[in-house]
């Protein structure tokens, strides 16, 4: 480690103010962001970087995945664009999947931090936008170039001049283009705010630059990581779990070899890249997949930054389901990059087994896009959570967004931006995994559509855990699957058979009925406390019937 | 017959309940601490009453007026002590409340907890009924169902009922059809209805608050009921008025008919406070920091008020992050909490960093000076060492100090860090003064201002040994402490006006409002308004109406509150709206959009009465260097890294300093309830209401 400028009281400080430019951002892009997947969602991150486009801080309801994507964007910027041409104003932008977050919609914008005339940083941001043109069956697609518009890195502003070919390129090629270009001004706003206060902070405590503040930073975070590793038994574990893939299950496999203070991640063995339905990692993402749970497990005190990943290599063959090579189809990534974590978990199970936690229910959504009686676009997302696998100690945490960040959309808010009519959402009694610490409960959302919308509803969703239930823990029993149920008929029996990602509700009565799953348990269920018990009984969460 | 001259107000906290009696005729403040009684508060209240009452010689029939704020409806929600309540909601959406907003709050820990719903699963139940996006009834409530699941609860022993229907913000017919069954069927139920406790979209939100109302509606009324007849047997005949979240304050009535608006009722009252003094300084821009035992708050005052937001997050399980509590939809002060008081522990975190709270020591056992068995570091123990505080004179002198306790505890700490004591306390003391220059900066950059610009009035048990620290921080060049500053908060009642803000759902876009509909919600509201006021005594000529309406750009989830105006509305008025949403818009944002419409999501009604009657006795300024030599009682050994270590630092008595005092840093100034420390090159004159000015050097 580095010999260190800082006392502990003035890191914290300091490092409790980098966090905060990143909090400021993120508050912005809520505040002036319009579609229902980034204001309501929050399905955004926010960063600060040094001058070496290595992360600092990042805002903490950021996604962990974007946090670990934007030290690689900044750093293919310092490649292709000189410092001493970088200039208060510009703004770079890109949405490449095998630089930034692994598909398309996740728009990275970037601002350089010029502190007396000086290049000294980066502020950025990604944020999942409402639409980037493209199918909308993000099932059928069979490459890149059915899943909208690919932008590679390029200035969307040059010292404050908007570049118009981009804008126009927005403006032609996304599905309601006020609603994305609302969001990317927010993004643009927020850089503004955090460039803005990253040099006060400099002016402030008479630094030039952040390098010496970066390096205490990454150096506190990389030993504490260290350490955690250093804890570890040596060896090497080994786990695979196979993901729903388009009817054929794909396999992950995990190799993970902990030596001393470090870790070596590699993923050969795992399933080749397909073609088609979008289920393909590119290696960024599979890798920001890769840290997050290890950061979890290791040092969930540590406020991510570079530092903590130091010790950590992450390897994938080129061609693989984690490693896929362009023009391959990536747009529903999450539904292979989602069950890295689980795979993790499992195979790190017999050298950490206090901080594992069992298979998670994985969130989905669901999207309606259409035209409203009088004209309007309507384009609206339903992120709806999975139940969380339990730990040694508890039970699982709840239904949430895991491994996101995200919140869900309110229903109300959710009808109010499209005609649909959401007939219920409510907690599956009977479906959690058992087990000594139980996991959270499945949730079944029934979706049906407004009496007085006359046309067609299409709702779009490409659902996880089709055909592999979250499996449990030392003894823990597995959670449940996604069913999908159509006017009471289950399509999800064969997902071989789901071969387009939406339904038509045509008539009041039509329902489609969303199972989501939910986590598993840990520990022998035997072994589960009686009042725990009798409580879940009293709730109608365990029925006794089966 | 005695004609009513005094006010007072009654401050409960979780340690220390405060009252304030004020002579309006001469300005006289008198103030008084008593312990709180955790498990009967109301009985410390009246001891507290008749205290202040025989030691300023007043009559109870002197009072014309008692107002109460109080942490009793926060507490109840913290410690779940609320009634059995149970929940009714539409079909299908029975678990509303458990789902919640379905986002991880801290993304790395994996054994986080959400908090317990409010109501257990087995008391939430559903009736057959369904209003859609546009508040037309799908479906009539079935009211035989409906009877058969009330009568299931109440034989479960519910006390208290919270009602919260899909889009009921929208049209609350069928709610109202189940008030009607309740009110009927089983008329001693405590009710509380979302369309009425909430009216705003977000079935999550509005549900949280609607339930977190019935559960303390029985308790608080009781309390409420129970002060008022105390105080007439005491001999008052005059009204209890409740501070409400808002800061303002509403009958008794109003608080039990409406308990979750006394949320957060006493950091309200110090948010008012400073706006009052920000009035008597000419200071129309201030932040306040009022910093107690277990929490410090801070607030923006623009233009002479607190600002308004209309959500809040109570009850945090964990560690005070955000997401952990219950969310309350209320017209709230918008004032930011974080967990550092005078008894925040100190400790070091996996990465060898020193941190501060949000563990508290509480009253007991206490920072390690106290003496009573705590042995954890803390943030009083810190100034002890430090100098900062008397040993003998705290709280004017009925407590005493143990120095070499708090020596040991932050020798413990520094051994850790490769500090001595002395480095330690002094790491104590940064990042707890920089914890909260940090929640302060993010409160008025997120409001778009600079911080810079801003004067800090300090109060609360430990706020002024360490606003000037705080100011430092925020560039911030002035700091205001008021006489009696450990009470302030409890003078902050006394300077609210009677007034109760009613809200409207009207989800739609600006330009397709029916102002008819419009016209009939605010008349609605204001008779409603007039009525309330009325019955508190104030005359119609009085009373003051404020429209607003929370507006937004089609899609944003962040509304703008813009002013609407007054008189009967129309198209015509559409234009000025929106060019009031414009500006407002790029005063916040810096930046205009154009290119989306404007959406309408609520209409407020702010009804209001005078603003109360409180001016301070001013005193004659006398001569500068004069009037503070006799104010002078000792010197001590305090410590100042810009003095290069201890400095012998002279103790001013608060009580004897007068109007026109001018002395240099480094000073400490004492009195009972607290201390204020000036540190090396910084300048106190002191004003003509006593307050100590600082002066920061630029």
């Amino acid at each position: 480690m580095v010999q260190e400028r800082f006392d502990p009281v003035s890191l914290e400080i300091m490092w409790s103010r980098m966090l905060n430019v990143a909090e400021e951002m993120w508050s912005t892009i809520l505040r002036t962001a319009v579609s229902t997947i980034i204001a309501s969602a929050n399905d955004f991150g926010c960063e600060v970087l040094d001058a070496e486009g290595r992360s600092i801080a990042h805002a903490y309801r950021s996604m962990p995945v974007f946090n670990m994507t934007m030290p690689n964007v900044t750093k293919e910027i310092l490649k292709k664009y000189p410092v001493e041409s970088m200039h208060p104003g510009d703004v770079y932008m890109t949405n490449d999947p095998w630089m930034c977050a692994g598909h398309l919609p996740d728009i990275a914008i970037v601002s350089p931090v010029i502190h007396q005339g000086r290049f000294v940083g980066f502020v950025g941001n990604i944020a999942n936008t409402s639409d980037i043109g493209g199918s909308l069956d993000a099932k059928a697609v069979t490459d890149s170039y059915e899943e909208g518009i690919f932008f590679p890195l390029c200035k969307l502003y040059d010292k404050g001049e908007p570049n118009e070919l981009a804008f126009d390129m927005f403006k032609w090629n996304v599905r309601g283009p006020e609603m994305v270009l609302t969001d990317i001004e927010a993004q643009v706003a927020a850089n503004q705010v955090g460039a803005r206060r990253i040099v006060d902070f400099l002016d402030e405590y008479m630094l030039e630059d952040l390098t010496e503040l970066s390096e205490a930073i990454r150096g506190r975070s990389e030993t504490a990581m260290r350490r955690a590793i250093a804890e570890l038994p040596d060896g090497e574990y080994t786990n695979e779990v196979y993901t729903d893939g388009m009817g054929d299950p794909l396999l992950i496999k995990v190799r993970i070899e902990i030596k001393g203070d470090e870790i070596a991640v590699d993923f050969d063995g795992s399933a080749p890249q397909i073609d088609r339905g979008g289920l393909n990692c590119t290696m960024i993402y599979s890798q920001g997949h890769t840290y997050y749970p290890l950061a979890c497990l290791l040092t969930p005190d540590v406020p991510v930054n570079e530092g903590c990943f130091e010790p950590i290599s992450v390897t994938a063959p080129e061609g693989s389901i984690i490693n896929c090579t362009f023009p391959v189809s990536v747009g529903s990534r999450t539904n292979t990059g989602w069950y890295i974590h689980g795979c993790i978990f499992g195979a790190l199970a017999k050298a950490i087994p206090e901080q594992i936690q069992s298979g998670n229910g994985l969130m989905s959504s669901i999207r309606t896009y259409g035209s409203e009686a009088d004209g309007r676009v309507f384009n609206a997302h339903l992120f709806c959570g999975g139940g969380r696998g339990a730990t040694s100690r508890s039970d699982g945490m709840g239904l949430n967004m895991f491994p996101s960040s995200a919140s869900n959309v309110p229903v109300e808010v959710f009808e109010v931006s499209s005609p649909a009519l959401i007939v219920g959402k409510e907690l599956m009694p009977d479906s959690a995994g058992g087990g000594k610490y139980r996991g959270a409960p499945g949730q079944r959302v029934t979706v049906g559509k407004l009496p007085s919308y006359d046309n067609p509803l299409n709702v779009y969703f490409h659902p996880n855990r089709l055909s592999f239930a979250p499996q449990g823990i030392f003894g823990g029993k597995a959670g449940t699957k996604t069913n999908v149920i159509v006017n009471g008929e289950m399509i999800s029996d064969d997902p071989a058979s789901m071969t387009s990602g939406y339904v038509s509700l045509r008539d009041t009565d039509d329902r489609l009925i969303l199972e989501f799953p939910s986590g598993a348990g840990a520990g022998d269920p035997a072994e589960r406390d009686s009042e725990m018990l009798e409580r879940d009984v009293r709730n109608g969460l365990v029925t006794g019937e089966d | 017959m005695t004609v009513p001259t005094h006010s007072l107000s009654i401050d409960i906290g979780g340690t220390f309940t405060d009252f304030t009696l004020h002579d309006v005729e001469t300005g006289d403040l008198s103030v008084h601490k008593v312990l709180t009684d955790p498990e009967d508060p109301a009985s410390a209240l009246i001891r507290g009453v008749r205290e202040i009452l025989a030691d300023t010689g007043t009559a109870p029939e002197s009072l014309r007026l008692v107002v109460h704020s109080t942490t009793l409806a926060t507490n109840a929600i913290i410690e779940r002590k609320g009634a059995k309540t149970a929940l009714l909601t539409t079909r299908g959406f029975r678990d509303v409340l458990e789902l919640g907003r379905e986002q991880i709050y801290d993304m790395h820990d994996l054994h986080a907890r959400y908090p317990d719903p409010i109501v257990p699963r087995h008391l939430r139940a559903e009736v057959p009924e369904r209003v859609d996006r546009d508040g037309r009834v799908l479906q009539e409530l079935d009211l035989e169902t409906s009877a058969q699941v009330l009568d299931e609860l109440v034989e479960q022993g519910v006390e208290a009922v919270a009602v919260s229907l899909l889009h009921s913000y929208n049209n609350p017919v069928n709610e109202q059809a189940l008030k009607e069954q309740i009110e009927k069927r089983h008329p001693d139920l405590s009710l509380s209805l979302s369309s009425e406790v909430a009216p705003v979209i977000n079935e999550y939100e509005r549900t949280s608050t609607t339930t977190a109302d019935g559960y303390i509606k029985p308790s608080v009324t009781s309390y409420i009921r129970g002060v008022e007849r105390d105080l007439a047997a005491e001999g008052y005949d005059g009204r209890l008025l409740v501070m409400h979240s808002a800061g303002g304050v509403m009958d008794a009535d109003a608080s039990c008919e409406r308990p979750i608006r006394m949320l957060e009722s006493g950091p309200a009252a110090g948010a008012l406070a400073a706006g009052f003094y920000s009035d008597l300084l000419g200071e129309p821009d201030l932040i306040s920091l009022d910093m107690g035992g277990t929490t410090a708050k801070t607030c923006v005052i623009e233009d002479g008020r607190p600002s308004q937001t209309n959500t809040i997050e109570v009850a945090r399980v964990h560690r005070f992050k955000i997401g952990s509590g219950l969310p309350i939809v209320i017209p709230v002060l918008d004032l930011i909490e974080i967990g550092s008081g005078g008894g925040s522990i100190a400790w070091l975190d996996g990465l060898g960093l020193l941190r501060v709270g949000p563990q508290s020591s509480g009253a007991s056992p206490g920072p390690a000076c106290y003496g009573l068995g705590g042995t954890e570091p803390t943030v009083t123990d810190a100034n002890l060492v430090l100098g900062y505080l008397n040993p003998d004179y705290f709280l004017g002198g009925r407590m005493n100090l143990d120095t070499g306790a708090a020596r040991t505890a932050m020798s413990r700490l520094g051994s850790e860090m490769s500090m001595n004591e002395v480095e330690a306390a002094w790491g104590v003391y940064s990042v707890v003064t920089e914890s909260m220059a940090a929640a302060a900066r993010i409160h008025i950059i997120g409001r778009n201002k600079d911080p810079r610009r801003y004067a800090i009035v300090a109060f609360g048990g430990a706020g002024p040994a360490h606003a000037c620290e705080v100011a430092r921080i925020l560039g911030a060049t002035r700091v205001v402490v008021p006489l009696g500053a450990g009470v302030t908060s409890a003078l902050g009642c006394l300077a609210a006006p009677l007034s109760f803000e009613s809200v409207r759902s009207a989800p739609g876009l600006l330009e397709r409002t029916d102002w008819d509909e419009v016209n009939r919600t605010f008349e609605e509201m204001e008779s409603w308004g007039r009525e309330m006021l009325a019955n508190s005594g104030v005359s119609a000529d009085d009373v003051q109406m404020t429209r607003t309406g929370d507006m937004r750009l089609v899609g944003q989830i962040h509304e703008i509150n813009v002013p609407v105006p007054g008189e009967t509305l129309s198209g015509d008025d559409i234009e000025r709206i929106e060019s009031d949403f414009h500006s407002i818009y790029q005063q916040l944002y810096a930046r205009r959009n154009l290119s989306l419409p404007i959406e309408v999501q609520n209409w407020r009604l702010l009804v209001s009465g005078p603003q109360p009657d409180l001016s301070l006795r001013e005193q004659k300024v006398t001569g500068g260097g004069s009037a503070n030599r006799d104010a002078v009682k000792g010197s001590r050994q305090a410590y100042f890294p810009s003095a290069s270590g201890y400095v012998d630092c002279p103790v001013y008595d608060r009580y004897r300093l007068q109007a026109g005092a001018e002395f240099p840093g480094p000073a400490i100034i004492e009195e009972a309830e607290a201390t204020t420390i000036v540190r090396p090159g910084e300048s106190v004159s002191v004003d003509r209401w006593l307050n100590l000015v600082i002066t920061l050097e630029d």
